[in-house]
C-alpha cells in the first residue's frame, strides 16, 4: 500500500473576513506528482504555506510523513524542499555560493554537501554560470537557480509553488522535464500552478481549487469524465440557417450549439464520430464551410463547468 | 550551523554595495572633508605663527638688537627678525615674505604692508610700543633715580604670570577633534543598516529568503544570533578602518589612547547593529520604510550629538540632559571625551556600560519581536 506523504484535514484559514481555506482536505501519496490547480487567489499558496508551518491556521490538521507538522519538527523539515513563487536567493552570492548555502542548511557533512551542490548545478544546467551573481542571470536561469537551491539537499518531498511564472518556453520545458526527473528519482512532488497545460502535462493527480475549497480531485482523465462535454467542434460558416442548426442540435450526443461571428460551435457529450455526423448534415444541406477543428475538453472546461468561470485570468 | 550562517552573512555584508558605501566610503569622504575644511580653519584662527620681520638699522641700537634677538630665539618665537638694508626689506615686504619693517633710527618705527595680516601687524605694533615704554622708564630711572635702576630692570624683565597653566589632560584639546569623535560615533551607529537587514532576512512575512530559512530544519534563535555576530564583526571592521583612516591617513590627533579609541568604536558598533535589528523587528513595515526609519533615527542621533553642529550637544545637555544619556551617538562620542579631555576612566566605563545595556535592550526586544515561528499572513 502506498504511503501517505501529506495529509491535510479540514484546514481553515481566515484573513480577517476573507476565508482563504474553507475546510480543505487533501491526501498525497508517495511518488505522486500532485497538481494544485486553481485561479489566482484560490488558496494554493496559502495551502503550501500552512503545510510548511509558515502560516498559522484557524482549524484543521496537517501531517507530513505521518508526523504532525510544526515549525520545530526538524525531522520532517529536513525531508522537504521548497521552490518558492518568488525567487529567494542572495544577490551578493554567486550561483555556486547560493546553492552551497541553502544546501548547507540541511546537509552538515562537507563532502556530501559538495557532491549534492555539484549534482544540483548539473541537474539545473547551471554549469556555465556558477560564478555569476543572480542579477547577471536571465529570468529563466534565475528560476533554475531558485530550483537548485530548493532541491540540492535531495528532499523526499518537493513543493513547487508556481515555479514557471514569467519564464520563457525553453526554460519552462527544462524546468518541467527536471521536475519529472526528480519524481523518477523517487521524490514526491506537489506542484501548484494556474497554467493548466503544465499541470496536465506533468501531474499524475490533480486537485482543482476555488475559493479555498477543493472542488475536484483525480487524474486528468477522471476529472474530464466529471463533465458533460467530451468534444467541442468548431466550424467556420459564412451563413447558417436556423433550421440547419436545429438539425445539428438534434444529432445524438450533441447537447448545445452556438453560432457567433460566423463560427458554429457544437458541444458533444460522449459518443464517437460526432464530427463526421455534423459535417454530414452540412453537406446534405449544401452549406459551404471553411476551417473545421475539434477540441477535446481541457481542465479549463472542467473548471468552467464546475464553477461557471474561466480557470485562467484573461491577461494570463 | 552557526558558522555556516556566520560565514555566509559576513560574505554578504562585504559584498553589499550600500553597506560598503555607508560604512566605509562615506565616513572616509566625510572625514577627508572635515580634515580639509576644519584643519584649515583651526590653523588660520587658532594656531599662532611666528611673525616674519625685517629690521633696518640706520643707527646702532645694541639694546634693541639684543631684545629682538632674544625674542626671536625663544621657542614659539613672537617674531623672526632679519637684519638687512632698506631696499631688500622693502622688496620682501612687497613680496609678502615679511609682515613689517622695523626702522631703528633716533626713534624706532614700524612700516607694514597694506596686504598683510592685521592681527600680526597689531602684534608687531604692540611689541614696539611695549619696547618704547620700557625704554622710556629705564632712561627716566637712569636720569632721576639711578639707585633704583637694577630693581626697575629686574621688574621689567620678569614675566608677570597671573594665571598658571595647568593641563587637565594629556589628550587632545583641539575643539575640531570633536567632529572626528562624532564621525566615528556615526560610523559605529550606522551598524543599524546591517542590523536591520538581519531582522528582515529572518522574518518569513518580510522576505522570501527568510521564508526559505524558516522552512529549513534550523533553530531560528541560533540563525539570528549568528547573523548578529557576523554583522557585528563586519561593523567592527568598518569602524576600525574608519578610525585607522582618521589616525594614519588624515593624521588627526585623537589622543594617545589608541587602543581605547578602537574599543570605544567597536562597543558603539554593537549598539548600532542591535539597534538596527530592533527597528527591523518592529511590525510589518516594508524593508524600505524600516530602512528609512533606521537611517533617520541614526542621522538624527548623530546630528543631536553634534556631528554637524558642535554646540548642539551642549544645547541638548542644557535642555534635555536625559537624551544625551541615552543617545547612542552622544554616548560613543562622550567615550572619546572621557579618554581625551576628561581623562576619566570611571566616566568612560559608565558610558560604555550604558551602551551595553542599550544593546542588551535592543537585542532582547528584537528577539521577542522575531521569535514567532508562524505568521498570520505572508
Amino acid at each position: 500500500m502506498e504511503k501517505t506523504v501529506v495529509k491535510i484535514e479540514n484546514l481553515v484559514k481566515r484573513y480577517k473576513e476573507l476565508i482563504a481555506l474553507d475546510h480543505f482536505n487533501l491526501e498525497i501519496k508517495e511518488g505522486e506528482i500532485f497538481g494544485l490547480l486553481g485561479p489566482n487567489g484560490s488558496g494554493k499558496t496559502t495551502t503550501i504555506n500552512c503545510l510548511l508551518s509558515l502560516l498559522s491556521f484557524d482549524k484543521g490538521n496537517i501531517e507530513v510523513f505521518g508526523e504532525k507538522m510544526t515549525p520545530s519538527n526538524y525531522n520532517v523539515k529536513k525531508q522537504i524542499g521548497v521552490i518558492m513563487q518568488n525567487v529567494a536567493v542572495f544577490d551578493e552570492l554567486t550561483v555556486f555560493e547560493n546553492i552551497d548555502y541553502f544546501c548547507g542548511l540541511y546537509i552538515k557533512d562537507k563532502a556530501l554537501k559538495k557532491k549534492y551542490v555539484q549534482e544540483a548545478i548539473e541537474f539545473t544546467g547551471l554549469e556555465d554560470f556558477v560564478k555569476f551573481r543572480p542579477k547577471k542571470l536571465s529570468g529563466g536561469l534565475l528560476r533554475r537557480l531558485n530550483i537548485a537551491c530548493g532541491i540540492a539537499h535531495k528532499p523526499k518531498l518537493i513543493i513547487l509553488d508556481e515555479p514557471t511564472v514569467a519564464v520563457d518556453p525553453q526554460s519552462r520545458n527544462k524546468i518541467l522535464e527536471g521536475i519529472a526527473e526528480l519524481n523518477r528519482q523517487g521524490a514526491t512532488v506537489i506542484y501548484t500552478s494556474h497554467y493548466m497545460e503544465e499541470v496536465e502535462q506533468l501531474c499524475t493527480r490533480i486537485a482543482i481549487m476555488d475559493k479555498g475549497k477543493n472542488i475536484a480531485i483525480g487524474t486528468k482523465d477522471e476529472l474530464k469524465k466529471m463533465i458533460k462535454n467530451t468534444e467541442t467542434i468548431n466550424i467556420e460558416i459564412l451563413d447558417l440557417e436556423s433550421q440547419i442548426r436545429e438539425k445539428i442540435e438534434n444529432l445524438p450526443h450533441v447537447y448545445e450549439t452556438k453560432y457567433e461571428n460566423n463560427k458554429l460551435t457544437v458541444f458533444c457529450g460522449g459518443g464517437k464520430h460526432n464530427l463526421v455526423r455534423v459535417l454530414g448534415v452540412l453537406s446534405d444541406n449544401e452549406v459551404s464551410f471553411g476551417r473545421v477543428y475539434s477540441e477535446l475538453p481541457t481542465l479549463n472546461d472542467v473548471f468552467l463547468e464546475i464553477t461557471g468561470k474561466e480557470l485562467r485570468d484573461k491577461e494570463d | 550551523m552557526f558558522w555556516h550562517n556566520f560565514k555566509n552573512d559576513l560574505k554578504c555584508c562585504f559584498r553589499e554595495k550600500s553597506f560598503l558605501f555607508w560604512l566605509i566610503l562615506f565616513p572616509i569622504l566625510l572625514g577627508t572633508f572635515f580634515h580639509l575644511t576644519m584643519s584649515d580653519i583651526y590653523e588660520t584662527d587658532t594656531i599662532f605663527e611666528t611673525i616674519p620681520t625685517a629690521v633696518v638699522e640706520n643707527k646702532s641700537n645694541p639694546a634693541f638688537k639684543e631684545i629682538v634677538n632674544s625674542v626671536a630665539s625663544e621657542e614659539n618665537a613672537l617674531l623672526s627678525a632679519e637684519f638687512t638694508d632698506e631696499q631688500s626689506a622693502l622688496q620682501k615686504l612687497e613680496d609678502g615674505d615679511i609682515e613689517g619693517i622695523i626702522y631703528v633710527d633716533d626713534k624706532i618705527s614700524l612700516k607694514v604692508s597694506p596686504n598683510g595680516t592685521s592681527m600680526k601687524q597689531t602684534i608687531l605694533k604692540e611689541f614696539l610700543d611695549t619696547y618704547r615704554i620700557n625704554e622710556a622708564i629705564i632712561i627716566d630711572t637712569m636720569q632721576n633715580n639711578p639707585q633704583n635702576l637694577e630693581t626697575v630692570i629686574t621688574s621689567l624683565t620678569t614675566e608677570l604670570d597671573c594665571n598658571e597653566n595647568i593641563p587637565l589632560t594629556d589628550g587632545n584639546m583641539d575643539p575640531y577633534a570633536t567632529f572626528f569623535y562624532n564621525l566615528i560615533a556615526m560610523v559605529a551607529f550606522f551598524g543599524s543598516v546591517t542590523g536591520l537587514h538581519i531582522a528582515i532576512s529572518n522574518q518569513a512575512n518580510l522576505s522570501s529568503i527568510a521564508a526559505r530559512k524558516c522552512i529549513s530544519p534550523n533553530n531560528k534563535f541560533i540563525t539570528i544570533l549568528s547573523n548578529i555576530c557576523a554583522s557585528f564583526v563586519a561593523q567592527a571592521v568598518c569602524v576600525t578602518i574608519s578610525i585607522s583612516f582618521i589616525l594614519f591617513v588624515l593624521g588627526e590627533d585623537l589622543g594617545d589612547k589608541t587602543g581605547m579609541i578602537y574599543l570605544s568604536g567597536i562597543t558603539g558598533s554593537l549598539t548600532g547593529v542591535t539597534f538596527g535589528f530592533f527597528i527591523g523587528s518592529l511590525g510589518r513595515l516594508s524593508e524600505g520604510v524600516k530602512n528609512a526609519i533606521a537611517m533617520s533615527v541614526t542621522m538624527s542621533c548623530c546630528f543631536l550629538s553634534g556631528l554637524m553642529m558642535g554646540d548642539l550637544k551642549i544645547i541638548i545637555e542644557n535642555n534635555l540632559p536625559w537624551f544625551n544619556r541615552i543617545n547612542p551617538a552622544a554616548l560613543i562620542s562622550d567615550m572619546f571625551y572621557c579618554l581625551n579631555v576628561y581623562n576619566d576612566y570611571s566616566l568612560y566605563a559608565q558610558k560604555a556600560i550604558t551602551l551595553l545595556i542599550l544593546s542588551a535592550i535592543f537585542i532582547t526586544g528584537g528577539f521577542l519581536l522575531t521569535r514567532r515561528k508562524k505568521y498570520a499572513s505572508l
